[in-house]
């Protein structure tokens, strides 16, 4: 990992847990009472860690951030469960959308070493393993499948959009 | 070890994830109501099916425990149904009358138990030494003998049969002529009267009676009819062939004869 690559990861790190905690996390929509669309941004900080890292170094890294957006949000577990699980999954989601001559060893999970559409294919499997993660955790129970489908369903687009729209603002080099 | 190692190595992104995943459904469950209350209805319900799944599997280790729990309680409740019971209410007839002094008592008694049909014919009634019942003493049936104690518990006793190879009856005609009566093991209708001297003239029809001459039977009692004679020839007896009138076989009660003079005949018998 090069040092620019920690500066930023450290910084998405921070500023990443800021704006999910004071921003989106205040953006919640639904009807009847209930909360069903969410969006959720940092996800992003494990989809832009660098493909060379260990893999228990990013689980353990999501797991970290996940845990810092729940103590802001009180809700102990629910986000580091789900964040864990995306840290987990992404070397699968990686292997999933593997462009056909594999991944240059040098290459990181940016648009400019990738593509547009490669970053908004990965960056939705990885939301969208978060999202159902998240949801059943909060539901915490299966019977809620139409709730969780229904909570993925609305929130992932939301989350997507927002996600691919802050990738393509900053445009991450490393 | 070195392959567990690597194992270990190269999952460690599964063991790690494991581990924090187990980590956030503990937090999860100790720091959310809403999940915290799923999570004990979930562990109630699954855990009592569980619960229930194994004690059903495991019902059987206990069956021999409870077999004998239940043999137990299966034999306290038959001996209270009325047919296990012992009927002690005793039913003896005697006759006060100051000319008639009384020598013989009747004890009404019930056959409870019969050997299977043979030459050796046993039966046990429910009247025993508590009743005063006693070896030697006669039992007589329906009219005719029955057959005569042998051996007396406290409250049974064991009869041989008249259709016992081993009955010796002293039994007679109504003119004091008297042989011994005595089953052949054919036909239990049937007995024989032996010993009987063959001057005695016997016509067919004629009823044997018991003698009197032991203290087994009273004096007098029919014990049937005589179908036949049969002369020994130089024996100076006759044989006859005598038609039951009861059938002992099919007795189902009895009355146990009791000598009351038994004792002071015994004495005069002891005397040389």
């Amino acid at each position: 990992m090069s040092s620019s690559a920690l500066v930023n990861s450290s910084l998405r790190f921070v500023l990443l847990l800021l704006v999910q905690v004071f921003i989106f996390n205040q953006v919640a929509w639904g009807w009847g009472g209930r909360d069903l669309l969410f969006i959720f941004v940092y996800p992003i900080f494990v989809a832009l860690l660098p493909l060379r890292m260990p893999r228990p170094a990013v689980i353990f890294l999501g797991f970290l951030l996940g845990l810092s957006v729940d103590f802001f949000s009180e809700t102990l577990g629910l986000h580091a469960g789900a964040l864990t699980l995306t840290a987990y999954l992404r070397p699968f989601v990686l292997q999933l959308i593997q462009p056909r001559d594999g991944y240059n060893i040098k290459v990181s999970p940016t648009i400019n070493d990738m593509s547009a559409g490669w970053m908004f294919r990965y960056l939705g499997l990885l939301l969208l393993a978060h999202l159902l993660m998240f949801f059943l955790l909060q539901t915490f129970s299966i019977y809620f499948f139409t709730d969780i489908v229904l909570k993925t369903v609305l929130s992932l687009p939301a989350s997507l959009v927002v996600s691919f729209a802050i990738i393509l603002i900053f445009n991450p080099k490393a | 070890m070195g392959r567990l190692l690597r194992i270990l190595l190269t999952s460690s992104g599964f063991f790690t994830f494991a581990v924090l995943q187990l980590v956030c459904l503990y937090l999860i469950v100790h720091h959310n109501d809403t999940q915290r209350k799923i999570w004990a209805e979930t562990k109630f319900v699954y855990g009592s099916y569980l619960t229930k799944q194994v004690s059903d599997r495991l019902a059987f280790l206990d069956v021999a425990r409870e077999n004998e729990i239940l043999r137990r309680e299966n034999a306290a409740l038959l001996s209270r149904i009325p047919g296990s019971g012992y009927n002690t209410a005793v039913d003896t007839s005697t006759v006060v009358d100051s000319v008639m002094q009384q020598r013989f008592t009747y004890l009404a008694s019930r056959v409870v138990s019969k050997s299977p049909y043979g030459p050796y014919n046993t039966l046990v009634i429910d009247r025993g030494a508590n009743l005063g019942v006693e070896r030697g003493q006669g039992v007589i049936a329906d009219g005719g003998l029955l057959g005569i104690v042998s051996e007396v518990t406290p409250r049974h006793a064991r009869v041989i049969s008249l259709l016992h190879l081993d009955t010796r009856v002293s039994a007679g005609l109504d003119n004091n002529a008297f042989g011994t009566l005595r089953w052949d093991g054919h036909d239990p209708q049937r007995v024989t009267v032996t010993d009987m001297p063959d001057y005695v003239p016997v016509a067919p029809n004629d009823t044997i009676f018991t003698t009197g001459y032991s203290n087994v039977f009273p004096t007098g009692l029919p014990i049937g009819t005589v179908e036949s004679s049969e002369p020994l020839p130089g024996t100076g007896s006759q044989n006859l062939t005598v038609l039951l009138l009861n059938d002992p076989l099919l007795a189902a009660t009895g009355y146990v004869v009791r000598d009351l003079f038994k004792e002071e005949l015994e004495r005069l018998n002891q005397v040389k």
